[in-house]
């Protein structure tokens, strides 16, 4: 009977105590980063900026590359209609991207047609012919540039369910005459992954790098330091011009084309292997402070290996300032792109990133007329992602903070 | 007293190790990238670029370039004539920007210190109340806002609405004070959210609760116990801050038409002028090899746990 | 680390924060100059001789002058506000020319002073052509005037046996027989004349089968130093060659250590000095003699590269601190300040210039400014009174304004085609592109200054030339052109790479041919942007397919634009050749007859016009923005605008100007 209860009684210590287990840094974390309002609704907001990016094509926005000189240049938003392709200087069918389509398909067909009796060989040759003729000559390349399969899927789907219809230009239009919504949304796919990407890279490299410098200290400490120092020091625009035009020879380009490395990949890593020497310096900084805490000492004595202390006890610890700090690095890593490219690195016309926005916005803003849109509307994207992202590293910082446990 | 000086020597070694290998990769970068500086829109007859050349040593056997630079910067502190800006060399060159871009660099930190550790000193003692909003939500949109952009905005604003400031130029405190502002206002948002982290981390700290417990003042705790140790990470941020002030007066320089020497950077590479471009680039390891020393001092300073190697 | 000193350090931290504070608070404030305008980069020298760009020669034709100098003759053209500048003497009062137009005679003024108070004489002028020529000087506009006797082979540094040649010794202050150079090639060292006997050169060296082309050039300059050269040397002042002796030099210390007879030198060269086609008679007479005559001769004399320097000044503090402020001695309207990076330069009214009281501005700013906008934010608010690069987004409200003046240039805007690249090797595919080119709206809402759109290269207003009409098509022809060439309907046409170098103005323009290629022709472009140096490498090296380009011409005369496209020309870079044009401008070049050589030209002009090795886009424009209470202020073909003669309206009531 006795037993009974006590085996009964363990079981329920045992349960809850798997229970508390079961509970991890980040799923607490998770916890009460849900009851943080503010951070809540900047995921949201965050969370539907990139589906909203991924599925721009898919959007009923006007071209992003169409350029109306002769009509729409410099137009301040407004409220009035547009057609897809009624440009006079695009000359589609019936002044329109569905009657384009229609005629540029009809035509296919009946070349399909024409030879629909011939025997498989030509059948074949047919084929080609009206791929490269899709490829070539499909009115889409007109309005968008290099879509690839998922994006120019999007946009059949998009001229599909909304026709010729296209959202007014709500931002205006640029110097050439191009729909700054449609651009701000199509530089949002560029922008957006640049940042995270290029943010991840310097993430990982900076807070493994500074915590182990500044765990080890002494020697260690040193010579990585003044690699750091040295590297801060080596004139990145060299190094940058360098590969764009060691990446540029004809045999390299199709050597790491082989391997499946782009410019765009380069690119990346550039900017991550810039940015993370100052993540290093302040995750060092915060690590020197906390090695000898206690609970370093503790798990020192207890024989956990430097590896598992650094990784496991120091960088939770400085997650709150990194966190900060690479909310911090995004937004530089954009408008460090926008610079990038004037060394010929990165995205080039017509494609567009919020980065290339900004800076044709500053160049209009001149006092003689000042067109505001063109850089009110690129920067309050910017701006806006970075309210969100900030609002986002507070809560997440707040919410692995483990002195935070268990309050409110 | 020793183990200070024995540092700085021990730093002062490092500092020349690092200059000397920032030396050569630059050296073997300038060189391997295309162009050089004598390409203009017109290309040089060869015999022209010859004597161009021999006059720079550019005709020399690369490593007898290498070492005789070498040479002329470790005796003679010479870095040589530039080969873009012809009449002058690349000292003079430093010697003319380096003030102007120091006394920028100089208004923009202390602005943004002053500003920034105050904002985040404020908002994290009240935390959650009106005021440490509005002055998040101005921090973040000093970050977010970025400085061409910031510059271009204040001077329709501050030249042209209301004209209090003159459009460019440099010579009287009026024309520093937009682009010292432009220039700090991120730095400053930075430090204040910096400093508001670390001062909220420094408040949940056992000492300080202890002493707020003991009674002390507010004012004393929060100066003597939670602000020290709430600087670090901002500290430790100064030594980045005072590179990104250096490289970011680049843009500022154009705009405001500043004799600073940030702009000669990208135009030296641009411009393949190798002997400034290599004078820039130690000048540059030098400042942040000074500072980050400086950093570390502070380090030691504020932080008695930390001890200098 | 004791407390006390932890503390002692904050103290110290803050008292240095607020030394820096004040070191950085002392401003040393300059009053405003009288005129200030926008001169674009920082000028990279002062030095006539190696100066190049416009804003060096803004500088240069204020602080210099030379025989000649370019004024205003006349009103402007009423159609298109076009001051006409012609050369006018200047430090010459007078000048003769020969019937076959050959020969030149100068005569300079009475009185004039160089600005240490030293007179200037005929002497100056020809130690200038002289050290301008001489190959170490390494002056990019020698070429220009190759026609004068002697110049090309002295400039080039050719010497046949019998020619009388210099010869300067290993002895240039500071060097010693086996000592390294000394790179200042003024002062000279000992100088030796006579005429070159023999030449005796050692065993040519076997380059090695893998050597690169850099080291078989070396291996060919150290086999030429080891070259002994066997001059009569003789006094060029003294009749016949009775006190002639054989001496024998060599450049390599080697040679010359090995061997008593032979003495080291820097190098031989023709006599120009006593020889050459610019001679001074006397202190007033300067004598140019050319080897053919040469039209606009007058206009390059008026040209800065052949402005005199001081030599004595040249001499004292050697190239190129001569230049600075405190040593330059110059004998323009204007003196040197001083001059301060990335700021200014300062120049003040030279009170002994000839024509000083005809001199209204007692300073003026040459503002290094590189930012459009900037530039446009401090001519609004006063601080500059003149500026020439207008951001173009707001071309359209400035363009009704008052201040506002415009005409064209003599300079191109085009697209460089790499001819060797398929499907760009094929003459219908140049001709298609070009005819899908809409440059009307290219001119009209893009570059909007008033550009005219190019279908040929010379620009208009050109004095007696008129070119052809160049190949205007309509897109159908293009797309029937493409098609005929292989690429119906763009399919099969590949992507091509269009390069140009970063920039706000050539970004846009790319842009639109890139969507009317794309609409016209189905012809995809990948635009590919470079900072110079790469773009200008990538060109040279001809690794590129399409590439925009510019020209300004040295010269008013279609000979400028056209040569460039000669086989062989190294600016040319398109792989392009035609026997026929070339035999074209070569006949050109040496036909007397103006009109004759004007047909020729428009003949060749044609063949490049059909050919379009380049793609024309626009003819430049001007459009720049003076104060309305400047007189004297108007746009000019070449671009010039003389400070000299510029003066404020309030003016109009002061007697001082008397006209001379």
């Amino acid at each position: 009977m006795k037993s009974e209860a006590d085996r009964e009684t363990l079981e329920r210590i045992l349960a809850e105590a798997r229970e508390v287990h079961g509970v991890s840094l980040w799923q607490d974390a998770w916890k009460r980063l849900r009851r943080n309002r503010t951070a809540m609704i900047s995921l949201w907001c965050l969370l539907t900026l990139s589906v909203l990016a991924f599925l721009t094509p898919l959007l009923p926005l006007q071209s992003p590359i169409d350029k109306d000189l002769d009509n729409r240049r410099f137009l301040p938003p407004n409220l009035s209609s547009v057609v897809m392709g009624s440009r006079p200087g695009l000359k589609f069918a019936g002044g329109t991207l569905t009657g384009e389509l229609a005629e540029f398909n009809e035509s296919i067909e009946s070349l399909r047609a024409q030879f629909a009796s011939d025997g498989p060989d030509q059948q074949r040759q047919i084929e080609v012919t009206i791929a490269d003729r899709i490829e070539v000559e499909h009115p889409f390349n007109q309005m968008w540039n290099n879509l690839g399969p998922v994006a120019w899927w999007m946009c059949e789907m998009r001229v599909a369910i909304f026709g010729d219809y296209a959202i007014p230009s709500l931002f205006g239009t640029d110097k050439l005459g191009r729909d700054l919504l449609a651009r701000v949304f199509w530089g949002a796919r560029v922008s957006l992954i640049v940042g995270i990407v290029a943010t991840l890279v310097s993430l990982i490299i900076g807070v493994s790098y500074g915590a182990i410098a500044g765990y080890f200290g002494g020697n260690v400490d040193a010579a990585m330091m003044r690699l750091v120092d040295m590297l801060y020091s080596i004139p990145f625009i060299f190094v940058v011009i360098f590969l764009v035009t060691f990446l540029g020879e004809d045999s390299v380009k199709k050597k790491l084309d082989s391997v499946g490395i782009d410019q765009i990949t380069i690119f990346y890593i550039v900017i991550g292997a810039i940015y993370w020497l100052t993540m290093s310096r302040v995750v060092r900084g915060q690590v020197m402070s906390l090695r000898h805490e206690q609970f370093v000492e503790a798990a020192r004595t207890v024989g956990a290996s430097s590896w598992r202390i650094v990784f496991r006890h120091l960088v939770p610890n400085v997650l709150g300032v990194v966190i900060v700090y690479l909310t911090l690095t995004i937004p530089s890593v954009m408008l460090f792109e926008a610079f990038l490219s004037f060394l010929g690195l990165g995205v080039s016309p017509p494609d567009v990133s919020w980065g290339l926005l900004l800076n044709d916005g500053v160049e209009a803003l001149s006092i003689v007329k000042v067109f505001w849109w063109v850089v009110v509307f690129p920067g309050g994207a910017l701006a806006a992602t970075l309210f969100a992202l900030n609002f986002l590293g507070d809560g997440i910082r707040d919410a692995l903070d483990p002195r935070m446990k268990n309050r409110d | 007293m020793r183990n200070l000086i024995g540092y700085l020597l021990k730093r002062a070694a490092w500092m020349i190790l690092t200059l000397w290998a920032v030396y050569t990769v630059s050296f073997i970068l300038m060189r391997s990238v295309p162009g050089n500086p004598f390409s203009g829109e017109r290309s040089l007859p060869p015999a022209i670029e010859r004597q161009l050349k021999a006059r720079y040593n550019l005709d020399a056997p690369p490593l007898q370039q290498y070492w005789d630079y070498l040479v002329g910067i470790v005796t003679r502190f010479d870095l040589g004539w530039c080969m873009g800006l012809e009449d002058y060399s690349v000292n003079q060159v430093l010697a003319e920007g380096f003030p102007v871009s120091a006394t920028l660099a100089i208004f923009a930190l202390v602005f943004a210190i002053l500003l920034g550790v105050t904002a985040g000193v404020i908002s994290a003692v009240y935390r959650r109340t009106k005021a440490d909003v509005i002055l998040m939500f101005a921090a973040v949109l000093g970050i977010a806002i970025p400085n061409f952009v910031l510059a271009s905005l204040a001077i329709l604003l501050f030249v042209f609405m209301i004209q209090i400031f003159p459009a460019g130029g440099w010579g009287t405190l009026k024309q520093i004070a937009l682009p010292a502002f432009c220039l700090g206002l991120p730095v400053a948002a930075y430090i204040a959210r910096l400093s508001r982290t670390g001062m909220l981390e420094m408040l949940t700290k056992d000492h300080v609760r202890t002493a707020i417990a003991k009674g002390l003042p507010h004012r004393t705790v929060i100066l003597r116990h939670v602000l020290p140790g709430a600087l670090l990470p901002v500290v430790s941020y100064l030594g980045p801050a005072v590179a990104r002030v250096l490289t970011g007066s680049l843009v500022l320089e154009k705009i405001f038409a500043l004799p600073g020497m940030g702009s000669h950077f990208i135009n030296a590479a641009t411009q393949r002028d190798y002997t400034l471009a290599m004078g820039m680039v130690l000048t540059y390891t030098v400042i942040l090899f000074v500072m980050n020393t400086l950093v570390d001092l502070a380090y030691a300073i504020i932080d008695p746990r930390v001890k200098l190697q | 680390m004791p407390p006390e000193v932890r503390r002692g350090f904050v103290i110290v931290a803050g008292l240095l924060a607020v030394a820096a504070v004040i070191w950085a608070a002392r401003m040393d404030h300059i009053p405003p100059a009288d005129f200030a305008f926008q001169n674009g980069t920082d000028p990279s020298t002062l030095d006539p001789h190696r100066a190049t760009g416009q804003p060096e020669g803004r500088v240069i034709f204020e602080l210099f002058e030379g025989l000649l100098r370019m004024l205003p003759e006349g009103e402007p053209d009423p159609e298109t506000g076009l001051q006409p500048l012609t050369p006018q003497p200047a430090m010459a009062e007078r000048y003769e020319i020969s019937e076959d137009g050959k020969t030149f005679t100068f005569h300079l003024r009475e009185g004039i002073r160089w600005t240490d108070g030293t007179p200037i004489t005929a002497h100056d002028f020809a130690w200038s052509w002289l050290r301008m020529l001489h190959p170490a000087t390494a002056c990019e506009y020698a070429y220009l005037i190759n026609e004068v006797r002697l110049a090309t082979e002295y400039n080039g540094s050719v010497v046949n046996i019998g020619d009388k040649v210099e010869v300067e010794l290993w002895d240039r202050p500071g060097e010693t027989p086996t000592s390294e150079a000394n790179v200042q090639h003024f002062p000279r060292g000992t100088m030796k004349y006579g005429t070159l006997r023999g030449i005796i050169k050692p065993d040519a060296p076997e380059p090695a089968e893998n050597s690169t082309d850099d080291q078989r050039e070396q291996a060919q300059l150290d086999w030429e130093e080891r070259w002994i050269y066997e001059i009569e040397v003789a006094d060029p002042n003294a009749e016949g060659d009775g006190q002639a002796t054989l001496e024998r030099f060599a450049m390599s210390a080697e040679v010359a250590a090995s061997d008593e007879t032979v003495q080291r030198m820097h190098g031989v060269l023709v006599d120009f000095k006593h020889f050459g086609g610019a001679q001074a008679i006397d202190d007033r007479t300067f004598v140019v003699h050319l080897n053919n005559s040469v039209p606009y001769f007058l206009n390059l004399v008026a040209w800065y590269p052949l402005f005199p320097v001081n030599q004595n000044c040249v001499e004292t503090h050697g190239t190129p601190l001569w230049t600075k402020a405190e040593n330059i001695v110059t004998n323009g309207p204007y003196k040197l300040k001083f001059r301060r990076l990335r700021d200014r330069i300062r120049a003040e009214k030279f009170m002994d210039y000839w024509r000083a009281d005809e001199v209204s501005f007692e300073t003026i700013d040459f503002v290094s400014l590189e930012s459009q906008n900037t530039a446009m934010n401090m001519y609004e608010t006063g601080q500059l009174q003149w500026v020439w690069d207008l951001p173009a987004s707001v071309l359209e409200e400035l363009k009704d304004r008052d201040d506002f003046h415009s005409a064209p240039k003599l300079s191109i805007y085009f697209y460089k085609l790499n001819n060797d690249v398929p499907p760009l090797d094929d003459i219908r595919v140049r001709q298609a592109i070009s005819m899908a080119i809409d440059r009307r709206q290219i001119v009209e809402q893009v570059t909007k200054a008033g550009e005219q759109p190019a279908f040929t290269v010379v620009p208009p207003g050109i004095a007696g030339y008129k070119g052809p009409e160049g190949l205007k098509g309509s897109v159908e022809q293009a797309r029937a052109l493409l098609a005929e060439a292989g690429f119906p309907g763009g399919r099969g046409f590949p992507k091509m790479s269009l390069m140009y170098n970063t920039s706000e103005r050539h970004r846009p323009i790319a842009e639109v041919i890139q969507q009317q290629l794309q609409n016209n022709l189905n012809i995809k472009l990948e635009l590919k942007n470079m900072e110079w140096g790469s773009f200008v490498e990538t060109v040279q090296q001809e690794k590129y397919e399409i590439a925009r380009y510019g020209w300004v011409g040295d010269y008013p005369d279609p000979n400028t634009f056209l040569d460039l496209w000669v086989t062989g020309n190294p600016q040319s870079n398109t792989n392009w050749s035609n026997p026929e044009y070339d035999r074209l401008i070569k006949a050109a070049s040496s036909e007397l007859n103006p009109q004759r050589r004007m047909e020729l030209l428009r003949q060749a002009e044609s063949i490049l016009a059909t050919e379009l090795p380049i793609i024309p886009i626009f003819f430049y424009t001007s459009a720049e923005m003076a104060k309305t209470n400047i007189v004297g202020f108007a746009p000019s073909a070449q671009d010039l605008h003389p400070l000299s003669i510029l003066r404020y309206r309030s003016d109009d009531a002061a007697p001082a100007h008397s006209q001379d």
